[in-house]
């Protein structure tokens, strides 16, 4: 059973840090939903879901190294954590169930 | 560079944890934004999207603050303050006592303002609780008064559906002997009251039922202490008592006990009568013309004052024919206190303004107090520069800076609110004695602890926010190089706080004065009647009957010189009315002539002069019974050629002019002199007093014993009470003496604050001018032109603060004074002496130092160079 809720955005955010492995911080994956999913996305909206996520204990974050462009400053990478990866099995697993639920359409 | 400016916004409002990461995708989104849209553009977006991210889910993100590392930090700022403030004594005594001083006046003032608020705000339905009050055309102007006829209160019940209960209430000081076995007590202090009166307001009641408690007519409710008074420590509920009045006796049961009456409402009586008692008695008072009770009106829920208001406004009119000009309009019971006063009709304030100055009076108090704070603490700036310096080279942030400045001054303000309470706490009996309140510090109350505590807190960071932000902003660089700040005397701010701290200060010595001048004008203004050996007893009991025996034993003993009955202490309002008729009188006319009536002689025991015809002589002409006499504005007013033989006719009765007198001063010498008019004996039922003039030969004290003895004899059921004229009289002044003493009390606190400051001040600003005097002196700069140097430097702004205040003052002052009908004109020395005044002690103040740093020797102030 899926004790917890995520919301679209907050399953996204979090498939996108499990996708990303070792460059998943927030600009990235703004960048990565703005150019896959073609759909504006505003860059604090990204951090603030990253926030939430890890309070729920969904992703842990470690900081990263530091680049030019970045103007010296470190990223903070996360990765999704076990309690995560179960979290998003279950939502798939629920959506699975009920897609099969779902009349099949031939498609003609 | 714009992206400094984006990126310090974000870090304004940013958790500290997060704002790395944030920062660096920020910037990494600024690059991207750059190659494909240019800078101009990427910058735009770049602020937008700090904008966004000042959202709840970043900016809650703050973690609390209380690490035990910031624990430290604090405990070890207030370890470092009390240091400073041990190290520097002087400096610390001069903050701390400056501001309990200020704090201990606002404490005292604001105790006494929210008592002034917080009068008759205690009943139940105070919202739905109304008085009435009449608004009539006299005589070209729109009087408002509340006294209203006994009459209005059942109509209003009767006629009108929204009111819920309307009574009538009078305190009319009739004289009432209490007997209860043994105890004979006279008291004046009792009220006329319709039954509603209990349940309409919401005095406790100990015992008995509000609402049942004067179904019968001879019952009476008593106060507490009145009760004790009375029977002692027995029961009181239920007994019975014997009031006599005019030689007739009535029996009462007590049906209730009230609580005494607290402090803060208008209502003032020990005991309460119910109406319907002197209606049984025979008088129903129905007529609308006589204005004699106050009407409280409760409304029902949900009625709105003004379409009731429109709804009575005719009440007078359809009952009584002579009223075509008087309305009935209903106030609200909350703003009785405060809000009573009209000016043609229309609500003008009234006591609310003597709130307000003392509000401002108590803010500039603590502001006073507060700028000798800020100024000292900014004037010791050389002394902590290189602390700052130090802090800073070490490591020390700003922030810790100013937290451990606004430490020192919270630490101060704490200080001197300990003392504050503690002085509040003796201070409170003896202010409550000066402004005749019974203001109460509840210690037992948290929110009072509260708003004390949050008060103190908040004084110390108004006051230090400014020298902590002044102070920890020195760059080290400079100070340690250099060996200190560029401080010269020159500081703007400073000085304008100086202005202000002297402005204030001479405003209140001003006032002061001329409240002073003021009071000593009306005290020596002719009274236009002799008070001495002049003194006046009731006319009760068995001396009505024995009057006449009373009166020739005094002449006969030589006790007095001279004996008169009136119809009220010359010093009270009795009576008046604008229903005199003479002949030629414009029908349009409608001046109020004072009524006093007097039986025989009264020039000869008051004093006063006759300029026309004679006085009362009931041995030679006993028809003067039915005489009169006016003063010279009542005549003024008549118009009469020959005043002597015209007959008045006062609503029915009719009296023959005899005399004329001077003008004298009638119940207030604060007023303009009425017309008035001095009725003859005829009238029985109208005296109450007995004037006498004792004879200026025997000493005072026996013929008081003399008195005791004959009334006694004469009027054995009272106890013998007597009142000297002249004491009656200075009693007037009461209350302007008491405004004169709480400003001068104030003024002296003000003074004593600023002088505090200004001593610190000059002290700092000498001590960073030491090298410049001691090069003066080398120089060959002369101690006296080095103290006028100095004395200059720091009289300047105090000049100006005189300069700019003292109009304000005249504006305020000549405001104040026209309130008085008799009043001085202010005259420029007041202005001057006032300035002068506060400039010596100012200089006074610097003296000592000015003279000492004029007079050091130049070597040890320059060898250290």
């Amino acid at each position: 059973m899926i004790k917890e809720y995520l919301g679209e955005f907050e399953e996204t955010v979090l498939l996108l840090v499990a996708a990303l492995q070792e460059d998943a911080y927030g600009a990235a994956i703004a960048n990565e939903i703005e150019s896959r999913l073609e759909r504006e996305v505003n860059l604090s909206a990204v951090h603030v879901t990253l926030y939430r996520l890890e309070d729920k204990g969904l992703i842990k974050s470690t900081f990263g190294g530091a680049t030019k462009e970045r103007g010296g400053r470190r990223k903070r990478i996360y990765t999704i954590t076990s309690a995560g990866m179960a979290m998003l099995k279950a939502m798939k697993e629920a959506r699975i169930t009920l897609w099969k639920m779902v009349p099949q359409l031939k498609i003609s | 560079m714009e992206n400094a400016r984006a990126i310090r916004l974000l870090r304004w409002f940013c958790p500290q944890h997060l704002r790395e990461e944030i920062e660096g995708d920020l910037l990494q989104r600024y690059e991207r934004d750059l190659k494909k849209y240019g800078e101009k553009r990427a910058r735009k977006k770049l602020l937008w999207n700090v904008i966004r991210f000042c959202r709840p889910g970043i900016v809650l993100r703050h973690k609390p603050n209380f690490s035990r590392n910031n624990f430290y930090m604090l405990s070890n700022y207030f370890k470092v303050a009390s240091r400073i403030m041990i190290r520097n004594k002087a400096y610390s005594f001069i903050n701390i006592s400056g501001l309990a001083f200020g704090i201990t006046g606002a404490a005292l003032l604001f105790l006494w303002i929210s008592h002034e608020f917080s009068y008759d705000q205690f009943h139940a339905d105070k919202h739905r609780i109304y008085k009435a009050w009449n608004r009539a055309l006299e005589n070209g102007q729109i009087n408002c008064w509340d006294v209203t006829p006994r009459i209005l209160a059942p109509t209003l019940q009767e006629e009108f559906s929204p009111v819920e209960a309307a009574i009538s209430y009078a305190q009319w000081e009739s004289k009432h002997l209490f007997i209860v076995g043994e105890t004979r007590l006279l008291k004046t202090s009792g009220a006329f009251a319709d039954p509603g009166l209990l349940t309409m307001f919401s005095f406790p009641m100990l015992n008995g039922n509000p609402a049942k408690a004067f179904e019968n007519p001879n019952s009476i409710v008593l106060t507490e202490s009145f009760a004790k008074q009375l029977f002692g420590d027995e029961k009181a509920f239920g007994e019975t008592l014997t009031i006599s009045q005019s030689g007739y006796s009535f029996e009462f049961i007590i049906t209730g006990i009230l609580k005494d009456l607290p402090s803060n409402t208008s209502f003032k009586f020990e005991y309460l009568i119910p109406f319907q008692f002197l209606e049984s008695l025979g008088e129903k008072y129905t007529h609308w013309g006589n204005n004699s009770v106050a009407t409280y009106v409760k409304l029902k829920e949900g009625n709105s004052l003004e379409t009731f208001n429109d709804q009575i406004k005719d009440i007078v009119r359809k009952h009584y024919a002579d009223g075509q000009h008087i309305e009935i309009f209903l106030y609200p019971l909350t703003k009785m206190r405060l809000y009573s006063r009209f000016e043609n009709g229309i609500p003008a304030g009234g006591r609310i303004e003597i709130i307000r100055m003392l509000g401002i009076l108590g803010i500039c108090l603590v502001v006073i107090a507060c700028i000798n704070f800020i100024n000292l603490s900014t004037a010791r700036a050389q002394r902590r520069s290189k602390e700052v310096a130090i802090r800073k080279v070490t490591g020390a942030f700003r922030h810790s800076l100013v937290m451990q400045f606004l430490c020192e001054s919270v630490l101060i303000a704490v200080g001197a609110g300990v003392l504050s309470i503690l002085a509040v706490y003796l201070l409170l009996p003896f202010f409550n004695k000066l402004i005749g309140q019974h203001l109460v510090f509840s210690f037992g109350n948290l929110t009072s602890w509260g708003i004390a505590l949050g008060f103190v807190l908040l004084i110390g960071l108004l006051a230090g926010s400014y020298p902590a932000l002044y102070l920890s902003s020195f760059r080290p660089m400079g100070i340690l190089k250099n060996s200190g700040i560029a401080t010269s005397g020159k500081n703007t701010l400073r000085s304008l706080l100086v202005v202000f701290q002297f402005g204030f200060a001479v405003m209140l010595i001003i006032s002061a004065m001329v409240i002073y001048k003021q009071i000593d004008f009306l005290q020596n203004r002719e009274a236009g009647y002799s008070k001495d050996n002049l003194i006046y007893i009731p006319l009760t009991g068995d001396l009505e009957k024995n009057y006449l025996a009373f009166k020739n034993e005094l002449m006969q003993r030589e006790v007095a010189v001279s004996v008169t009955k009136t119809s009220a202490p010359i010093t009270e309002q009795w009576s008046s009315t604008n229903s005199i008729e003479w002949s030629g009188k414009h029908p349009e006319e409608r001046t109020d002539f004072e009524r006093i009536f007097m039986d025989d002689r009264p020039s000869a025991t008051f004093g006063l002069n006759i300029v026309m015809g004679r006085d009362f002589d009931l041995q030679q002409f006993p028809n003067d019974s039915s005489a009169a006499i006016l003063n010279e504005t009542a005549l003024k007013v008549m118009n009469l050629d020959n005043p002597i033989g015209e007959i008045i006719d006062d609503d029915g009765r009719e009296w023959r002019i005899i005399g004329v007198v001077k003008d004298f001063v009638f119940t207030s010498p604060f007023r303009n002199i009425e017309p008035i008019i001095i009725f003859g004996g005829k009238a029985r039922w109208a005296f109450n007093e007995i004037y006498i003039k004792l004879n200026p030969v025997n000493d005072v004290r026996k013929s008081l014993s003399a008195l005791n003895e004959l009334t006694k004899k004469y009027n054995p059921e009272y106890p013998f009470e007597y009142h000297f004229a002249d004491v009656e009289y200075a009693h007037k002044f009461a209350n302007l003496k008491t405004t004169l003493l709480i400003t001068t009390i104030f003024t002296s606190i003000a003074i004593f604050i600023a002088s505090l400051g200004l001593l610190g001040l000059s002290t700092y600003l000498i001590e960073a001018r030491v090298k410049e005097i001691g090069i003066r002196k080398v120089l060959g700069g002369s101690v006296l032109s080095i103290m006028k140097l100095l004395s200059m430097s720091s009289l300047k702004p105090i000049v100006l603060g005189i300069i700019v205040f003292s109009p304000l003052t005249w504006l305020s002052m000549n405001w104040w004074l026209n309130s008085y009908a008799h009043r001085i004109t202010l005259s420029v020395w007041i202005f001057l002496v006032a300035g002068m005044a506060l400039i010596l002690i100012a200089l006074l103040t610097i003296g000592v130092q000015t003279y000492r740093a004029a007079n050091t020797n130049p070597v040890n102030s320059l060898r250290n160079e």
